[in-house]
């Protein structure tokens, strides 16, 4: 019985290969949400969850990438203390950041479609534009009116919010492009969104 | 791992995980119609009121579960007060406070296995299409399984950098990370078919 | 009157999760090969990052050679290095002669020269082929090795071992404890292997983060030994009756 039956989806030996590539993403995606801000560039400290957003969809592909973030999500939902800062339950989807936090599957699902379909592209670059229409215009798209809505900020507020955070996630961006690429060199059979 | 649901039980924790969703669902739909701050206040102290019936230890945790949320708080206040909007205001503050209280006293009381037999349920239709609903049971306890194995190994490579450089850590430590990540996925995957797969 | 060189702990103590892991200790650790026995969760990694700094006393001191390993991390970095337990958990770099150079580029060494002087080693062990290749490529001894390389290529006077030889066949645990044995720095060094413990020159067992033995490592090895002897008939009583 297979994870999920789709058009042109290979069944022969992925199935279990997916749905654990899919929960380990997930936790990946927990983890750098978890652990301690790293810097991107020197003396500039972020927290890296949305990295793991943009590394699930550069790194496993649309769909998988797509149902890691889901499952990060759902496990936030129910209840798991996985969002950075050790946060969740359902008070986060109805707060300021809910848009953000459910954009998330979206988000990992452009990046993976971009980096799945751009293929005359260098992984490196297509994971780049991946990482930007996914990881951050997208990810705006859905978060920045759930502010708005949920979290009582007017439109310019919630914009100039977003401003301050636009240069560092596309550093996130650009660094989710160099270690999709290092990935791809030391296990190319795993990196699922160049076959 | 620990999850946010209350320890302690109370008669909440009885309540069917669908009937308490679909219920938050109204009741939240029902704050957001609400214009009035004086409405709104009334709802928030029947809120509070019923934290405190549950347990103090409950409405303590439901409390610092608002903590967040200051920024915010701030931001609207002082923004309807230069404006000269504070009804605007405090309505907007106090739905914000009563929703998310509201969303978060519901996982409070609902246990992961509830949740997850809503889950279930709610996906069972989509197993006509293919979903294998054990699949989503397996891909939880995996995840749960692993986030704090892999947060382990973020550690111990954070201390790697440590042991070797005065400053802290950069998103190299990513890659690495990926790889234990990918490998992980894959033993797992091996685990699983030699156990008759899926 | 301990002198400022040397490990100097103080009544430090170790708090964890709201666990004390490490009831105030003071030792004084100035031999050149020491070796630390105890069973799982004795405190002895807590031990080793207390001194190297990775964890604050949350009382009391402890001084490396005169500094304070959580406060002063640059000038700790410059005297004292960690190898830990698992080679995959602690490469940070793909390549071989980056993982070896990042030490030397943080102690400010520009990236050529850290480039130069990791090459430089590998061709002085004889795995001059090694710089350009993934470290995944390597053998699990030989990333254990490149651990160790790469903590040494810092020139520290001390270094810290936690079990650095866990899991690896008894060629390679051989080959890795020769390359140890020829180094000129003091070694502090978390073991059970009884063969290695036999030319240091003091061990210390560590029981709940208390000192339950401390002196010439057969005396040591011998009261240790039959103290889990004891403790494992303790435990069989136990689940018979």
């Amino acid at each position: 019985m297979p994870f999920a039956r789709g058009a042109g989806f290979d069944e022969e030996r992925v199935v279990e290969r997916s749905l654990t590539h899919v929960a380990l993403f997930a936790a990946l995606i927990a983890v750098l949400g978890l652990i301690p801000r790293i810097d991107l560039v020197a003396g500039v400290p972020v927290t890296a969850q949305s990295l793991g957003v943009m590394l699930a969809g550069t790194v496993l592909g649309a769909r998988r990438g797509g149902y890691a973030a889901l499952l990060f999500v759902a496990l936030v939902a129910m209840g798991l203390p996985l969002l950075a800062g050790g946060r969740g339950g359902l008070g986060l989807f109805v707060g300021p950041s809910g848009g953000f936090l459910v954009g998330f599957p979206a988000a990992a699902y452009v990046a993976g479609w971009i980096v799945e379909r751009w293929t005359w592209a260098p992984l490196g670059l297509a994971a780049l534009a991946g990482s930007i229409l996914g990881g951050i215009v997208v990810l705006y798209a859905v978060g920045i009116p759930g502010m708005v809505a949920f979290g009582g900020l007017t439109w310019s507020a919630a914009l100039a919010a977003m401003s301050v955070f636009l240069a560092g996630d596309m550093l996130k961006a650009s660094i989710a492009a160099v270690v999709t690429h290092s990935l791809k060199r030391l296990r190319p059979a795993s990196v699922m969104s160049r076959g | 791992m620990l999850t946010l649901t209350s320890p302690v039980e109370t008669p909440l924790h009885r309540v069917p995980a669908g009937a308490k969703l679909v219920a938050l669902a109204l009741a939240t739909a029902g704050l957001f119609a609400l214009r009035d701050p004086v409405w709104l206040a009334l709802a928030g102290l029947g809120l509070a009121a019923l934290h405190l019936r549950l347990g103090r230890g409950l409405a303590r945790h439901g409390a610092r579960m608002l903590r967040p949320l200051w920024p915010f708080v701030l931001v609207v206040a002082v923004w309807h007060g230069a404006t000269g909007d504070p009804e605007g205001g405090a309505a907007v503050i106090l739905r914000l406070l009563a929703a998310v209280a509201l969303a978060n006293l519901v996982t409070m009381t609902t246990r992961l296995t509830d949740m997850l037999g809503v889950v279930e349920r709610a996906t069972r239709p989509l197993a006509r299409l293919g979903l294998d609903p054990r699949a989503i049971a397996l891909a939880v306890a995996l995840a749960v399984r692993f986030t704090p194995v892999l947060l382990d190994k973020a550690q111990a490579l954070r201390q790697s950098w440590q042991a070797r450089s005065p400053r802290r850590a950069t998103w190299r430590i990513v890659v690495p990370l990926g790889v234990l990540a990918l490998d992980d996925a894959d033993r797992v995957a091996d685990a699983l078919r030699a156990r008759g797969g899926l | 009157m301990p002198s400022a060189d040397g490990i100097h702990l103080s009544a430090a103590t170790a708090t964890l999760a709201g666990r004390v892991v490490i009831p105030p200790l003071s030792l004084s650790l100035t031999e050149r090969r020491i070796g630390i026995v105890g069973r799982n969760g004795s405190g002895k990694s807590t031990l080793l990052r207390l001194i190297g700094g990775l964890v604050a006393p949350s009382s009391g001191t402890v001084r490396v050679d005169g500094i304070d390993p959580s406060g002063d991390r640059r000038g700790l970095i410059a005297r004292l290095g960690i190898l830990f337990q698992n080679p995959d958990h602690q490469i940070i770099f793909p390549l071989v002669e980056e993982e070896l150079a990042f030490g030397l580029r943080q102690r400010g060494l520009g990236r050529d020269g850290a480039l130069a002087a990791a090459r430089a080693r590998l061709a002085a062990e004889g795995r001059a082929h090694w710089a350009a290749m993934p470290a995944t490529s390597l053998s699990q001894g030989q990333r254990h090795f490149l651990c160790l390389l790469s903590v040494l290529m810092m020139e520290p006077a001390t270094l810290l071992l936690d079990e650095p030889f866990a899991g690896l066949d008894l060629p390679t645990t051989a080959r890795l404890r020769r390359a140890l044995d020829a180094a000129p720095q003091r070694l502090v060094t978390v073991t059970h292997d009884p063969a290695m413990l036999a030319s240091y020159d003091r061990a210390i067992w560590l029981e709940e983060g208390r000192v339950a033995g401390d002196g010439p490592p057969a005396a040591v090895l011998d009261a240790y030994a039959a103290a889990m002897e004891e403790r494992a008939r303790d435990a069989d009583t136990h689940l018979a009756g």
